[in-house]
């Protein structure tokens, strides 16, 4: 069934994640690039590496710091991240960082998923789109272990990285 | 292929092989899917079950008959809970997602044939004849 803006918006507020943005599109089939799993992972590498200059959000997913030594290094994905398309690229959506965002695998990018799947079929269809490079809910911001310390650690961390990456 | 080389395989890529379920979980798991008219667990899933409950890697995840707790993460969703908010959906009809990774779910039918789904739309991407591979597709997808 078509879902309207107040439909979409009670969704996602259902799924919790009423702060999250969403916009609407009309799904065409575009055709993909062969080769665009390979670019995928790779893109996917190079987003985490940009992923310095959002700390804030960074502290707040309570991540061990090795995990977020080897987030922002690109070496490696930590334990229930997931890194999502803002428009797949059957949908047009360009396998570029700025089409891509970050947030928890469970419950977040699952229920997206689900949000997704249940306007299959429809003319139009309504995607998350957050404002930031890293999705994390209202509810969630103001809570947990993250806080002022580890947010000071992590951006000593993040520069420090940054400078061994000649990015500063 | 067997169990014990699948995991090994996986192991030998970096996965996350949370201890195995329970004969118990696993007939509970089994009978609530046939209350919800999904399919059950096939035989290979069972074997694997024995030895493994949840297997990570990276984003790639193949749920287990039961939540498992990750100390201050989310905890990973048993099968159940995946599959019970999903019952509703016609493109699900008969089948148990048993895995998903960012790209892609992936999905049993009650003749153990195995799919990988589009994770927009839930059409099917792709059959397997072979379940390990369908698993190992699963994980290996996620690896980052």
């Amino acid at each position: 069934m078509q879902l309207s803006q107040d439909a979409a918006e009670k969704r996602i507020a259902e799924l919790r994640m009423d702060d999250l943005p969403l916009e609407q599109i009309y799904p065409k089939p575009h055709p993909v690039a062969p080769d665009w799993f390979q670019k995928y992972h790779e893109l996917v590498r190079q987003f985490t590496t940009t992923l310095t200059d959002s700390i804030q959000e960074l502290a707040f997913m309570n991540l061990p710091q090795q995990d977020f030594i080897d987030l922002v290094m690109g070496r490696r994905m930590p334990e229930n991240l997931s890194v999502r398309f803002r428009v797949p690229l059957v949908w047009g959506g360009k396998l570029e960082i700025d089409n891509l965002f970050m947030c928890m695998t469970f419950p977040h990018s699952h229920n997206m998923d689900r949000f997704i799947i249940e306007q299959a079929g429809n003319e139009s269809v309504w995607l998350p789109n957050p404002a930031k490079k890293i999705y994390i809910p209202a509810n969630m911001g103001n809570s947990g272990d993250g806080g002022n310390a580890t947010e000071d650690r992590f951006s000593q961390l993040a520069a420090q990285i940054s400078t061994s990456h000649g990015m500063e | 292929m067997t169990t014990t080389e699948f995991l090994s395989s996986l192991k030998s890529r970096g996965a996350i092989i949370y201890p195995p379920a329970t004969k118990r979980d696993i007939e509970l798991s089994n009978n609530a899917l046939q209350s919800r008219r999904c399919a059950m667990f096939p035989a290979v899933l069972i074997e694997l079950y024995r030895f493994a409950s949840a297997i990570n890697i990276g984003n790639g995840y193949i749920f287990s008959p039961i939540e498992i707790p990750r100390d201050a993460r989310f905890p990973i969703p048993s099968i159940m809970d995946i599959n019970m908010p999903l019952g509703n959906i016609p493109a699900l009809r008969g089948k148990t997602v048993f895995g998903r990774n960012d790209l892609f779910w992936f999905a049993f039918d009650a003749f153990g044939t195995f799919y990988m789904l589009d994770n927009l739309n839930l059409r099917i991407l792709r059959k397997y004849d072979d379940p390990y591979r369908a698993m190992y597709d699963c994980l290996i997808a996620g690896k980052f």
